[in-house]
């Protein structure tokens, strides 16, 4: 198993991801084709995952491991989720959850757990709970 | 022959060509850089850049650039035999589509992340853009047109597959809603959308439905125009509400149903031994269209597809962690593409008949061919799928639905980003009306590409799809034509042998515009007045590109003589500190 840890933010991108990339595909800002205003709530996850992106990178060593996945690609996320939940020992239902909570539109995973999901809270908190993750409760910013 | 010796030989033959010729091109022609800092590194905001593990951008980049048009092109071009439809793919994906897919990522890396079109303008010349722009306008008025007529097609042939493609609609919408409103798992949620999908078809077979009656009553030849027309309809609504409310959920539901399928086409395979019954090479009838040129056209995305240069350049780009990552996700995007083509070719030729006779039955001249594609594809996934235990009938509606829910998604996109090009158009030209007005906007994106797709003088056998569908095929491969310009250019004036890039290039234009020319006098014998306008169009853009790509070659090779030439300096004040901190691992970078 490998002794390095992983920070993975799950965000969704503002752009369409599937069904019509050969021959037709929209997308947000900076993008060649589309209207940014068309992904204005992707944008907005964009936005408030990059300030917590922003913060774990100031608060994290460079040995810890950081990565933004986008919740559509069930391709690598799912079997990253499952292999790293089963590495933590989980089965079953538990395993299945976490699975569940690391696919949401918005989620903080490290190493395999989901420390937070859904309405994030601030990133000041999220730094807490991915410290806490990785180095024990005793060690938050605060 | 068994299929799977095919599957095998052809999974053979993409393993060297990424072991090998992808390794020259990254050695020779792209001179990948470990040490390189990528913008994903030197723009690193955690929104738009951010350095990704090559793993998760190839995830993000083949679901990206997947579709339905490596289904249809290989559908129609196994006309001419497996054997030319099966080398063209292989041989494209491992000479052109690599090549083309890998480079559009390397020249955007090497250009700040810039997407194909403001590359285009800057490798090459401002002209280039608004050439970019004109292939994009054509390219999705065919792609609508198209589109309309292959879901038409499929619910004329499979009227159960029709209400569970509207169920889809409802459901998606539900599942967008919750997703987004409750920010919870968006992976459950899906996969019940998808298994309620599917759960639906027994009740699309119970309830059938057909518009026989309606075209007969209107007096409409062919049932499938009815289906045209309400499929414009549907897409004039749809192209007009919010992303997030239909198109954006239907992404998660899309993403699965692509592993699904492929999933079933190679375990069916696997399992059944199903045999090739289609001959390897097509005595086709006289008057056909012959494989030099049109196979080549015919067959665009999933032998080389231009589109693709806008998913490297424009997203996958701004991730990439390490410039060398770009030949795992460039090379191997486009051999996952060539995968989904090889998967039609055998469900098209193994599948879809079970002796030579029936087979021949299915292609026995072009119109027939063509008009029937999409759903001989249908049947042979259905066989396949028939292999690993899951009901004939049942399994013809799930392919059905696979198709027809990635033709739908395409068509939302093209008439979606037509409008917003026709109001770019209206800004240029200073229309105001154009710009401002979307309902007319979404007019003309919508009723331009009805009218071509409801086009007569094809019969039943939809003689007109066939040809709107080599149409489209010219201007996807005009589009990736004009990318390998762009990085036949970079490469010349970065000092290197462009040839491996060249050869894709020069062999495209020589077939796009050797088709033009042939269909042109074909258009005109027949009297084609709506086609031979189009055709002649997109030839003169076939030219204006290939004149834009020779001057710029011929620039790029005098500054080379010159020795004024050497692009590759991008990148070469980058600040040592920053590199380190990018590449612990890659030691000093190359000077």
């Amino acid at each position: 198993m490998s002794l390095e840890h992983h920070v993975l933010l799950v965000r969704p991108w503002d752009q369409q991801m599937s069904g019509s990339g050969c021959c037709g595909r929209l997308g947000g800002i900076g993008n060649e084709l589309g209207n940014e205003e068309d992904f204005a709530p992707q944008r907005r996850d964009m936005e408030s995952m990059g300030v917590v992106y922003r913060a774990l990178r100031a608060a994290l060593s460079t040995d810890v491991k950081m990565s933004v996945v986008d919740p559509r690609n069930t391709v690598w996320l799912v079997p990253w989720l499952l292999r790293k939940g089963w590495a933590r020992g989980l089965r079953g239902r538990a395993l299945l959850r976490e699975v569940g909570r690391g696919t949401s539109t918005t989620a903080v995973v490290v190493d395999g757990r989901t420390v937070a999901w859904g309405q994030l809270p601030s990133s000041a908190e999220v730094v807490d709970l991915v410290l806490a993750e990785l180095y024990g409760p005793h060690c938050r910013t605060g | 022959m068994p299929a799977i010796v095919i599957a095998a030989a052809v999974a053979s033959a993409f393993f060297l060509g990424y072991r090998f010729y992808s390794s020259y091109l990254a050695r020779k022609v792209y001179v990948l850089d470990a040490s390189f800092v990528t913008p994903a590194h030197t723009m690193e905001d955690g929104v738009d850049y951010v350095p990704t593990n090559k793993h998760v951008l190839f995830g993000h980049h083949f679901t990206s650039i997947a579709g339905a048009a490596p289904i249809v092109g290989p559908a129609i071009g196994v006309f001419w035999g497996w054997g030319p439809a099966l080398a063209w793919v292989v041989l494209g994906t491992i000479f052109a589509a690599g090549v083309h897919d890998f480079g559009a990522l390397v020249v955007s890396v090497r250009h700040r992340a810039q997407n194909i079109g403001s590359l285009a303008s800057t490798v090459i010349n401002r002209r280039a853009r608004t050439l970019f722009l004109v292939l994009i306008f054509f390219l999705l008025t065919l792609v609508n047109a198209v589109f309309a007529v292959v879901i038409g097609n499929l619910f004329v042939a499979n009227p159960a597959a029709v209400l569970p493609i509207l169920l889809e609609i409802p459901l998606a919408i539900f599942i967008g809603q919750y997703i987004y409103r409750t920010k919870s798992s968006a992976l459950l949620p899906s996969i019940v959308g998808v298994l309620a999908l599917y759960a639906t078809i027994p009740l699309g077979q119970q309830f059938p439905i057909e518009l026989t009656g309606i075209a007969d009553a209107l007096g409409v030849d062919q049932v499938r125009n009815i289906w045209v027309v309400l499929l414009f309809v549907y897409t004039f609504f749809a192209a007009r509400i919010p992303v997030w409310v239909l198109l954006q959920p239907r992404d998660y539901i899309n993403s699965h149903q692509l592993f699904i399928a492929l999933g079933v086409i190679f375990a069916g395979i696997a399992v059944g031994m199903s045999t090739l019954v289609a001959p390897a090479v097509n005595d086709v009838p006289d008057g056909s269209p012959s494989f030099f040129p049109f196979l080549f056209i015919t067959i665009a995305c999933g032998a080389i597809s231009g589109f693709h240069s806008l998913v490297s350049s424009g997203t996958t780009s701004k991730q990439l962690d390490k410039e060398t990552d770009a030949r795992y996700v460039g090379y191997m995007g486009a051999v996952g593409e060539g995968s989904l083509a090889v998967g039609a070719i055998l469900a098209c030729t193994a599948g879809v008949a079970a002796s030579r006779a029936d087979w021949d039955a299915l292609y026995v001249d072009f119109p027939t061919a063509s008009g029937g594609a999409v759903g001989n594809f249908v049947n042979g996934v259905a066989a396949f799928a028939n292999n690993i235990g899951i009901p004939f009938d049942f399994a013809v509606i799930f392919a059905a639905i696979v198709v027809i829910s990635f033709a739908a998604t395409t068509m939302d996109t093209g008439v979606r980003l037509q409008r917003y090009v026709i109001q770019e158009i209206g800004v240029i030209t200073g229309i105001k009306p154009l710009a401002r007005n979307l309902t007319l906007a979404t007019t003309i994106a919508v009723v331009v590409p009805l009218a071509m797709a409801l086009l007569p003088g094809g019969g039943e056998a939809g003689y007109t799809f066939g040809v709107l569908w080599q149409l489209f095929g010219t201007t996807n491969q005009l589009t990736a034509g004009l990318a390998l310009a762009v990085i036949a250019v970079w490469v010349t004036k970065s000092g290197r042998n462009p040839i491996a890039v060249l050869v894709p290039l020069v062999f495209l234009l020589m077939m796009t515009t050797w088709a033009l020319i042939l269909n042109l006098r074909n258009f005109v014998a027949q009297e084609q007045w709506v086609l031979a306008p189009l055709d002649l169009i997109i030839f003169v853009i076939a030219l204006w590109l290939i004149v834009e790509a020779a001057l710029a070659l011929r620039t790029a090779f005098a500054a080379r003589r010159d020795g004024t030439a050497g692009v590759s300096t991008e990148g070469a004040d980058q600040d040592p500190a920053a590199v380190r901190d990018a590449n612990p691992d890659s030691g000093q970078r190359r000077t």
